[in-house]
């Protein structure tokens, strides 16, 4: 009897594992460091309207 | 204080843990492709066919190490979660909770890889047996702890709370790991043993061996980049968040 198919099958789960947690890890963290980026952004948006010109230009 | 001891103190800080977590991480990562590549080649194609299973027990060595891992996860995820419970450690509260997709991970690689080898062997993908069932109970537990840190908004609650379910299903893993002794079991006694003989053949060892160090090495690595991630984003508006992202990759 092949166990051919059984032990691809096996292997496969198992790499597939490594591969979907490598990704999942890298997204994960692409993710955060976008998130830390854009409240950058908002705060470096609200730090430069809070001291911008008081007077309007004529 | 001595060297080590303040190191480690030092890594409790979200800064310190960041520049390690990103250096060590992705060199844990790399170290274990060898390692695993290595004990694949060897497993798939090296080692003799068994003289019983034929070609079949090649499963077991990507069986053996994630179901091994499996445990040992879950047991490190109680340790960090007790450590960040009775010190207050945030950073292990950030690691407990980074343990438990991987572990989940490794316990359905085990629960699948076990039932492919029981299909050709025992004739059944699946038995009700004392160890496949507690196994399948620590994947519920697993969901249990991510559900659980997933479902309350604050953080640190969130981790509490889940570090607590993990604590509590610690009791699971002798029960798992005395299964096979306890109930008359399907699933095969212990074969391999670090203190004491060891009944596989040593033909089986060193993949067996190259698959278990390169798991874990993965492991450390994959914890680290999950800590990471996890601490950037409860840590994004302090300010070495914000000096850190010029230089991050």
């Amino acid at each position: 009897m092949s166990y051919l198919g059984y032990v691809v099958g096996a292997y496969a789960v198992f790499v597939g594992l490594l591969v979907v947690d490598a990704i999942g890890s890298r997204l994960r963290l692409r993710r955060a460091l976008q998130v830390a980026r854009q409240r950058q952004q908002r705060q470096d948006a609200r730090r430069s309207a809070a001291t911008g010109p008081l007077e309007l230009e004529r | 204080m001595q060297p080590i001891v303040r190191w480690f103190h030092q890594l409790g800080s979200p800064p310190t843990f960041d520049r390690f977590a990103r250096r060590w991480s992705r060199l844990f990562l790399i170290a274990s492709l060898p390692v695993l590549a290595l004990g694949l080649w060897q497993a798939l194609f090296v080692v003799p066919a068994d003289y019983q299973q034929g070609d079949s027990f090649r499963i077991l060595f990507v069986h053996v190490p994630s179901a091994w891992m499996s445990l040992f996860v879950f047991a490190l995820m109680a340790l960090y979660a007790a450590i960040a419970l009775i010190w207050k450690i945030k950073i292990c509260e950030v690691l407990a909770m980074a343990c438990a997709p991987i572990g989940a991970g490794f316990t359905a690689v085990t629960l699948l890889t076990g039932s492919i080898w029981g299909r050709p062997m025992w004739g059944t993908w699946w038995d009700w047996d004392p160890r496949l069932t507690t196994e399948l109970i620590l994947l519920f537990l697993y969901f249990g702890v991510i559900g659980l840190y997933m479902a309350i908004e604050d953080r640190r609650n969130a981790a509490r709370a889940a570090g607590l379910l993990a604590i509590v299903g610690v009791a699971l893993l002798p029960v798992i790991r005395y299964s096979v002794d306890w109930w008359g079991s399907l699933h095969q006694g212990q074969t391999i043993r670090l203190f004491g003989p060891t009944t596989l053949d040593a033909s089986m060892q060193l993949p067996l061996w190259l698959m278990v160090i390169g798991t874990k090495l993965w492991f450390v690595g994959s914890l680290l980049a999950k800590a990471r991630a996890d601490n950037l984003q409860r840590e994004a508006g302090k300010d070495w968040v914000q000096r850190q992202l010029g230089g991050a990759p």
